[in-house]
């Protein structure tokens, strides 16, 4: 009996340790990161374990580079994006390494995901492929809301993206990124969905 | 000697005394009989009780996911953390009382409760931080955290749990990863589990094996690279018909649900053989036609062949030692992956896919014919029914693929089903001759 005693007694350590440990980590991006907006396009869609959230789609979820640096990039492949901050205030990937950035701290660990392109609409009606840069993992994509509240929410912030007033707010620390909130119409999606129509 | 019910028993001490008093056993006989059956008794488990505490524990444990899952706005981050360790904790506290008392009924619950648990707190510390979705990762950490439950209380529950989880795992790895090798690893402690229950009491891991035996028919297709397309062919074949030799080997005396590595094996081979009669199968398969792009690993043709060879070698000296017993199964088992290879290396070389679907329509034709004549010989309705369904399924199958008339079908369906009948009508009266027992 004790020794069954004292194994089950390691699998609790462990099982606490495990959500401790992410709670920490998170935690330490929050207070110690930097703040970062991203324009977003969000979407509502369901997970049976963790419920309903906002699919956040980040407009410009690339690294702008040449057609053939982005070729030589494996495919999901590892590496670190730079950010930086634009003239309008919203964040913008500006560099690849495959290396760990030492210089600052502002910079998401993510995964390649090959070419990033655009088809623009031309004035003969058809349309041109425009190569951006190489694409990228976004891991900051669902913002978790209150059942009720996330269909709504998703409507509200469509209208606030046509015109162009829908971000997210994104902590960014040593390659780890955390939600903090998603902004639309200047408020926080959370309180706009809890105005009454 | 099999375990026998506690009614038989009491049934035996009743007719002893009778049989002593005829002269039929003597005084001396009748102590060692009632002494031997004493300890012959099946240990009694009460299913219904295991069932309402399994059902209760999933019911329970799946609320308290929904009731997270509602994300309750008004609670403060601190407030939600604290929040996803609760049930947790009741699962942490189930599991000490029943590694403490023991029995069946406690332990399983207390297994599926704390296996919902940890899934359900990672889960809901992900909502706290709208983490993304990390398939992969979560549920190779849940699975990884419940595995100690399945020896320490023991629970099938939990097992049944951390099976699935690696086998959805190998799906999400394969997916995210490009290859889901770490499978493999997972497997040991299920397969150290089953080995355990059924070395202390045969029946006592027949779910338990019924699980490992469907997980692994699902999860090895998926684990498998497919950089060489069809080997999965050979791969199954092998697999299947190892499953069903075992099962001859080790249950001989049992079958059907009592026997799930031969009805896995049995079952499996009826339906390859099917998907084998379509020509689709055999198409642009083989070496020649090796896949090197998106997901498909280069090392994948090392790893899929050495997977399907070891699997062939072991069937291999399984078969050679089990046909030294001459039977039915026992030829289709055995016979099953010499077919399925040859069908391979063929359509592999050239292309022969027209001939593969010949061969294995023959093959299901045989395989039919020979179960139904077996079961006309022997009046085992389940072998003349299993006969019936497999022919059936192969005309039916071919009539729908040919340009055959409705008026030309129909016929052929009314004389089916009248044979059906026909066969298990003259069966039942040859069981059951005096009409007192149904089918």
């Amino acid at each position: 009996m004790n020794w069954r005693m004292l194994l089950f007694g390691l699998l609790i350590v462990a099982q606490v340790a495990v959500p401790l440990r992410m709670i920490q980590q998170h935690e330490t991006v929050l207070r110690e990161g930097e703040l970062f907006r991203f324009k977003t396009e969000p979407i509502d869609p369901v997970d049976p374990f963790q419920g309903r959230y906002v699919w956040l789609r980040i407009e410009d979820d690339f690294v702008p580079m040449s057609e053939a640096v982005t070729d030589a990039i494996d495919y999901k492949a590892t590496g670190y994006a730079l950010l930086n901050v634009d003239e309008q205030g919203f964040a913008k990937f500006t560099d690849w390494s495959s290396e760990r950035p030492t210089q600052t701290t502002n910079y998401l660990k993510t995964k390649s995901r090959g070419q990033a392109v655009n088809w623009e609409q031309l004035a003969d009606g058809n349309r041109t492929r425009v190569h951006q840069g190489l694409g990228i993992d976004i891991p900051f994509t669902r913002f978790y809301m209150d059942e009720a509240k996330a269909p709504r929410a998703e409507r509200l912030a469509r209208e606030a993206t046509r015109n162009e007033d829908c971000w997210v707010e994104v902590r960014i620390f040593n390659g780890s990124a955390v939600i903090e909130d998603v902004i639309a119409e200047g408020q926080s999606l959370r309180d706009l969905a809890s105005i009454e129509e | 000697m099999q375990k026998i019910p506690e009614k038989y028993r009491q049934w035996l001490l009743q007719e002893l005394p009778i049989l002593e008093d005829k002269g039929i056993l003597s005084a001396e006989s009748r102590q060692p009989l009632e002494d031997y059956y004493s300890n012959q008794v099946e240990s009694r488990v009460h299913w219904a009780a295991i069932v309402c505490a399994v059902l209760g524990a999933l019911l329970i444990g799946g609320g308290i996911i929904l009731l997270f899952a509602h994300n309750w706005d008004d609670l403060s981050r601190t407030a939600r953390a604290v929040l996803s360790f609760c049930p947790l904790a009741i699962g942490v506290a189930l599991s000490a009382l029943a590694i403490r008392r023991g029995g069946t009924g406690l332990c399983e619950s207390a297994g599926i409760f704390h296996s919902l648990a940890v899934g359900a707190c990672i889960a809901l510390i992900g909502q706290t931080y709208h983490l993304p979705s990390n398939t992969p990762g979560f549920l190779l950490i849940w699975a990884l955290l419940i595995l100690p439950l399945i020896f320490l209380l023991p629970s099938t529950g939990a097992y049944l749990f951390y099976i699935t989880l690696i086998c959805s795992w190998s799906g999400a790895a394969q997916d995210e990863y490009g290859q889901a090798l770490g499978f493999w690893l997972l497997l040991i402690p299920a397969v150290v589990h089953v080995v355990r229950l059924i070395r202390r009491e045969a029946h006592e891991g027949l779910l338990s094996l019924w699980g490992l035996m469907l997980m692994l028919s699902i999860a090895l297709g998926i684990v498998l690279e497919r950089t060489v397309p069809g080997l999965w062919i050979v791969a199954y074949a092998c697999f299947l018909s190892l499953s069903g030799l075992l099962g001859l080997r080790l249950f001989p005396t049992e079958s059907g649900w009592r026997n799930p590595l031969q009805t896995v094996g049995l079952a499996g081979i009826t339906v390859l053989a099917y998907i084998f009669t379509r020509k689709g199968v055999w198409y642009d398969i083989g070496w020649s036609n090796t896949r090197h792009y998106g997901n498909y690993q280069e090392w994948g043709i090392w790893c899929d062949s050495g997977l399907t060879l070891g699997l062939a070698i072991v069937w291999a000296l399984t078969a050679v030692k089990t046909l030294r017993r001459n039977s039915l199964p026992k030829l289709i088992l055995c016979s099953f992956p010499l077919f399925a290879s040859a069908g391979f290396f063929f359509a592999a070389s050239s292309g022969g896919a027209l001939i593969n679907t010949l061969l294995f329509n023959a093959y299901m034709l045989a395989l039919g014919l020979a179960y139904l004549a077996r079961g006309c010989r022997s009046t085992q309705l389940r072998q003349v029914n299993y006969g019936m369904a497999v022919l059936g399924l192969l005309l039916i199958t071919r009539f729908f693929d040919s340009d055959f008339g409705f008026l030309a079908r129909g016929l052929a369906f009314i004389l089916m089903g009248s044979c059906f009948l026909a066969t298990n009508l003259i069966v039942t009266r040859k069981k059951y001759p005096l009409g007192g027992a149904q089918s």
